[in-house]
């Protein structure tokens, strides 16, 4: 799956610029954006609920937007299962069989086993929960290949998150499939996403595999006799700061930051394991942490 | 067009509103036959009693009001915008849409089956009704009293005039972003081109009277208006259908067309498409200036013309204050349920 230089307008703002990655199975691929970056309008228009004011969404080399039956291979798991709030589950298994040729049926009972959810006359009875499980459970039955996840977890209790979590990995490994999550549970995306697309303003500040992308950075707790120099702080990204004694972020690829730090003789410099809180940080700016 | 998904998913939102319109149906035509039928034979028996001899007629005008006059042409086609309503307003209003759109549909497949499923209940209910009240009507001792009146004034008139409205409900949630301004639209410029006329109208009479200014009602007019056929059906000619057919037809083009192009991203606001926003406001604050002319100069002595108009111009400064700051305020509005 290609997204192709995506654009897009609401009353005259630019939600989203010239987007652009790519989607191969086999991943869990997590969206990273602060509050009203974009997240959400960007797999809304991934999946043609939108239509984009500029690029295309592509499956194989096919746009969605001229051929929608491959959307068959894209579910959309929004952050509320408010619109089909009043069908059954026997209802919905008559749906989406209707919908998705390749409806597992019986996979579908089976994932409702595992969680122990029971059918009911209405979806809106389920508990928030529930609700979240169920539409996974019901993304995973189609058998499509890219499951967009809008917050999966949010308001969601902590066992409830980490069966969540857990079905999310082990469907990624067992099938040919990929999941994109839009997300600011940093700390989950941690745990399972292996690509990160940072969004900023609209556009697509950074991509890089998880792994990768910590080995460009280090985080270490550094303190100086008085407070930090200027000339320190023009180099590094302070994440916090208690007392003297300041967390830093620095590339590591800025050899001369690190050699600055050193001339001006901490008194304490110890390096720390970075998370990904840490790079969101660093990259997204400020000490206003959005979670 | 006919896939099941959307069919079920269409029928599973509007099952409320469709069991309703049936029950609207079978009260309309058939229960309503035997009604008269009944008010008939008493009417008769009535007759013998107290004037032996009498010959009882009957007028056409009674058969009329059974098929497409009265008040239950008007609450069925209430019936009918409701079901429109409930296939694109509602849907626009929550998060239904996100859901529809998300499916490995094309646009004009999901517009169409919406299309066609309202068409296929209305030409189905209706043929199923008026068999049944016409049959009752055929068998009865009043059977001769039919040829009164044309096929095309009693069935054919009204079926086209229940579907073109629906076409038109539906055309109208295209360009609307949620269910109260299609409907209130939908309402508007069903009588808008008679709207119209009787504006100017009344504008013309409260400055110059009946004088040569003034136009009488026109039928260009009356052939544009929509609600005009399923309220005020006139004719029984095949041409006379033929307004109806083609407003059923351009309606539906329009509405692929333009559903096609959905700004799905403006649901919940008053009008879909932006660049129809100045129109919108200054069309709707002109309509309820001139209206509350009108109000406001009929409080005024109906000799006293200098005072009528006076007061005429009273009523549009008020209203067009009022309707312009109203106006602004609902196109610039955001009607979404988003609750989880």
């Amino acid at each position: 799956m290609r997204i192709k230089h995506l654009s897009k307008r609401v009353h005259q703002h630019i939600i989203l610029s010239d987007i652009d990655f790519e989607v191969n199975t086999g991943n869990i691929i997590g969206i990273v954006g602060r509050n009203g970056a974009g997240k959400t309008t960007l797999l809304r228009t991934m999946v043609g609920i939108l239509d984009p004011t500029e690029g295309d969404v592509l499956i194989g080399e096919e746009s969605i937007f001229q051929n929608p039956k491959l959307k068959e291979e894209i579910i959309f798991v929004p952050d509320s299962s408010q619109a089909l709030k009043a069908y059954s589950t026997k209802e919905i298994v008559t749906l989406y069989k209707n919908i998705y040729p390749r409806f597992d049926v019986e996979y579908f009972h089976d994932l409702m086993n595992r969680f122990s959810l029971p059918n009911v006359k209405r979806i809106g009875n389920y508990s928030k929960g529930m609700k979240a499980l169920f539409s996974l459970v019901v993304a995973f039955s189609t058998r499509a290949k890219y499951i967009l996840l809008d917050e999966p977890t949010d308001g969601l209790d902590v066992i409830v998150k980490k069966r969540i979590l857990k079905i999310l990995v082990e469907e990624v490994a067992e099938n040919d499939m990929a999941v994109i999550i839009s997300s600011h549970r940093l700390d989950e995306l941690e745990f399972m996403a292996n690509d990160i697309v940072m969004i900023k303003e609209g556009k697509v500040d950074s991509h890089y595999e998880l792994d990768a992308l910590k080995t460009q950075y280090k985080k270490a707790q550094v303190a100086f006799q008085d407070h930090m120099p200027d000339a320190v702080k023009k180099e590094v990204n302070i994440i916090n700061q208690t007392g003297r004694v300041y967390t830093i972020i620095l590339e590591r690829k800025n050899i001369q930051g690190e050699s600055i730090v050193q001339e001006h003789n901490p008194i304490l410099y110890e390096e720390l394991p970075i998370s990904l809180e840490d790079l969101f940080i660093a990259k997204l700016g400020g000490e206003d942490i959005v979670s | 067009m006919f896939h099941k998904g959307l069919w079920y998913q269409n029928y599973k939102q509007t099952k409320m509103v469709v069991w309703i319109l049936l029950v609207l149906f079978v009260i309309h035509l058939p229960f309503q036959t035997i009604l008269l039928l009944e008010s008939w034979r008493s009417h008769v028996k009535h007759m013998n009693e107290h004037f032996p001899g009498q010959q009882v007629e009957f007028h056409a005008f009674e058969i009329y009001n059974l098929y497409f006059q009265g008040i239950f042409p008007f609450i069925v086609m209430f019936g009918i915008i409701f079901l429109a309503c409930l296939l694109i307003g509602v849907e626009r209003n929550t998060r239904r849409m996100d859901f529809t759109f998300s499916l490995p549909f094309s646009r004009k497949d999901m517009f169409l089956s919406k299309w066609l499923y309202g068409m296929l209940l209305i030409f189905v209910f209706h043929i199923v009704n008026f068999f049944i009240s016409y049959f009752t009507f055929m068998q009865s001792e009043f059977s001769s009293e039919l040829g009164k009146v044309t096929l095309i004034e009693i069935f054919y008139g009204p079926l086209i005039g229940y579907l073109l409205v629906f076409t038109f409900a539906l055309f109208i949630g295209t360009i609307t972003g949620e269910m109260i301004s299609q409907i209130a639209l939908t309402f508007i410029f069903g009588i808008f081109p008679i709207g119209v006329m009787i504006l100017v109208q009344s504008l013309i009479e409260v400055h110059f009277g009946y004088s040569r200014f003034w136009i009488e009602n026109l039928q260009w007019v009356e052939n544009i208006t929509i609600f005009n056929f399923v309220l005020n059906h006139q004719g029984n000619e095949f041409l006379d259908l033929l307004y109806p057919l083609i407003g059923i037809a351009l309606f539906t083009i329009l509405s692929i067309f333009l559903y096609e192009r959905n700004k799905i991203e403006h649901n919940g606001e008053f009008l879909i498409f932006k660049q129809l926003n100045p129109i919108f406001l200054v069309g709707i604050t002109i309509c309820f200036a001139l209206l509350g002319g009108i109000i406001i100069s009929s409080l005024a002595p109906w000799n006293a013309t200098t005072l009528r108009i006076i007061a005429y111009w009273i009523g549009v400064g008020i209203f067009l204050l009022f309707s312009y700051l109203i106006t602004r305020r609902l196109l610039r509005m955001n009607i979404m349920i988003k609750n989880k």
